[in-house]
């Protein structure tokens, strides 16, 4: 094991010999950590976990942590991570609790992106993907291959069906299926010009009564982003912002929310 | 300079002579801080990572870290930050993937509050405001004056244009207009009492009844609010609960979800 000096490695952790462990981090007492596995500056691993080989675990991830769920009592529960995963920033993994099954689990080849949660007692198999936020709540269980998109949250005892895809922000509170692309619609609205601000950045009153023109015939007219376009051209407006608002929209990629 | 004993930086790190850095802050070979720069403490900045004066970084942020992305080979990437941000508590700043310039970029006199995320090869202008939680993909770009509402997650690639609001958690796969309010509607429903909390909370089961008969008066009679105010004082209920309840309605500032 190479610790920096001011890791806090309990004496009685079992770290394997070719682990790193990083500034201000800290491996408690019941904690195994398997060979080639990284852990980064101000990572905190606790309980009775066992994590194995060649895992990242990125600063400021908490390992192993007492669950949130007001009915444990503080029994004896596991955390229990496999090979191979990469565990960012500010994740947190929960041990399991006794009326679960007092395990919470992890398999190999998973990405656990920043600000993910993964509650007591779930269980998620291997090559999984979590992006940014994707909150799972207690005795959630990921099947292989399952992507689960940023800022979704998964109600508690609800699974994840193999390859499954679920989109950014769903909030799922029932079974996803396997091999499915499933997401929660996400509209968006245009609601004329951001008035404020561009009041208070000392726009002129002329430049936001024509930027609101403008936005009007984009999102309120039943001409497509072409024909506004053609007819914001036609009413000459002076504000030079109401170019930028075109040059922005000629130049878009991935076209603009209406 | 100012130092804490803790902080342990790098002796190749290049720091300017008025930084000032905060206990258990970790500091990489790699890194430059210019003049005036604040780092309050438990931050860890890594990689090629440049950030310009008088920036204000608070607690538990993490900079400069390998990007998210699973094509990403251990490139040596960079991240630069200008001058006069302020980042707050678990903000988190991806270094760049080969893709495009190499650069994760933020300019001048932004504001990112706690939880925001920037992946790799995103490039912030100057004088913006992202709030809690806004959470961006790869290669976004944000535009001069622009704000990014709480908890708002932006697709890889797009764009959000110079003076654009996005509304709070809104999810994005398309450029947002310059100059426009732009958001998800955030529809909100009322569902009756909460029954199961108030019987958890030991409220008595008389209690419970006339709070549901006083909910139903608000939210599946006909009436508006005023109305179901009086036809409530009306019924006489006896639970003091019944008062709370009309009481908040009446000193309502914003108007209550209904």
């Amino acid at each position: 094991m190479e610790a920096h000096p001011t890791a806090i490695v309990h004496p009685r952790a079992q770290v394997a010999i070719n682990v790193t462990v990083g500034a201000y981090s800290r491996i408690d007492e019941h904690v195994e950590i398997g060979e080639g596995t990284v852990v980064m500056p101000h990572a905190v691993v606790e309980g009775h976990t066992r994590i194995g080989k060649n895992n990242q675990i990125f600063p400021f991830a908490s390992v192993g942590g007492i669950p949130h769920d007001m009915k444990f009592r503080g029994e004896l529960a596991y955390t229990e991570i496999g090979d191979d995963n990469v565990i960012r920033e500010f994740v947190t993994i929960h041990r399991g609790t006794a009326l679960g099954k007092s395990v919470t689990r992890i398999g190999n080849h998973n990405m656990l992106m920043a600000y993910v949660h993964i509650a007591h007692d779930c269980n998620l198999g291997n090559h999984i993907i979590m992006a940014n936020a994707a909150t799972l709540a207690g005795h959630v269980e990921i099947q292989d291959y399952a992507f689960v998109g940023p800022l979704c949250a998964i109600h508690q005892f609800c699974r994840m069906g193999a390859y499954s895809f679920l989109g950014g922000y769903t909030v799922a509170t029932r079974d996803v299926l396997p091999y499915s692309k499933t997401s929660a619609p996400r509209p968006l609205g245009v609601y004329g010009a951001n008035r404020s601000d561009l009041e208070r950045q000392g726009l002129s009153k002329e430049d936001i009564k024509d930027l609101d023109a403008a936005l009007r015939l984009l999102t309120r007219s039943k001409l497509n982003t072409t024909q506004a376009l053609e007819a914001i051209e036609a009413r000459e407006f002076k504000s030079p912002h109401v170019r930028k608002l075109v040059e922005f929209i000629s130049t878009s990629q991935r076209g603009v929310a209406r | 300079m100012n130092i804490h004993p803790t902080a342990i930086i790098h002796p190749r790190a290049q720091l300017a002579g008025s930084v000032t850095v905060g206990p258990y802050t970790v500091i990489g070979e790699h890194v430059e801080l210019g003049e005036g720069t604040e780092v309050i403490s438990h931050t860890v900045i890594e990689g090629h990572t440049r950030i310009g004066k008088n920036n204000r970084i608070f607690p538990y942020v993490s900079i400069g870290f390998a990007p998210q992305d699973l094509k990403y080979q251990g490139e040596d990437t960079r991240v630069e930050i200008g001058d006069g941000n302020t980042l707050r508590e678990f903000v988190s700043i991806h270094r760049a993937n080969t893709l495009g310039k190499g650069v994760t970029r933020i300019g001048n006199y932004n504001l990112l509050m706690a939880y925001v995320h920037i992946a790799h090869n995103c490039t912030l202008g100057d004088h913006i405001i992202m709030a809690n939680g806004a959470s961006l993909a790869g290669h976004i770009e944000i535009q001069d004056h622009a704000t990014v509402g709480a908890f708002c997650g932006i697709h890889q690639f797009c764009r959000v244009g110079a003076y654009g609001f996005l509304g709070a958690f809104s999810g994005v796969n398309q450029d947002i207009l310059p100059y426009s309010k732009t958001t998800a509607p955030r529809p909100l429903g009322v569902y009756g009492t909460n029954k199961i909390g108030l019987e958890r909370r030991g409220l008595p089961a008389e209690d419970i009844k006339e709070l549901e008969a006083a909910f139903r008066l608000l939210l599946r009679s006909k009436l508006n609010t005023t109305q179901a105010l009086e036809a409530i004082e009306a019924r006489g209920f006896q639970s003091p609960h019944v008062k709370v309840l009309v009481e908040f309605i009446k000193t309502s500032e914003r108007g209550v979800a209904k």
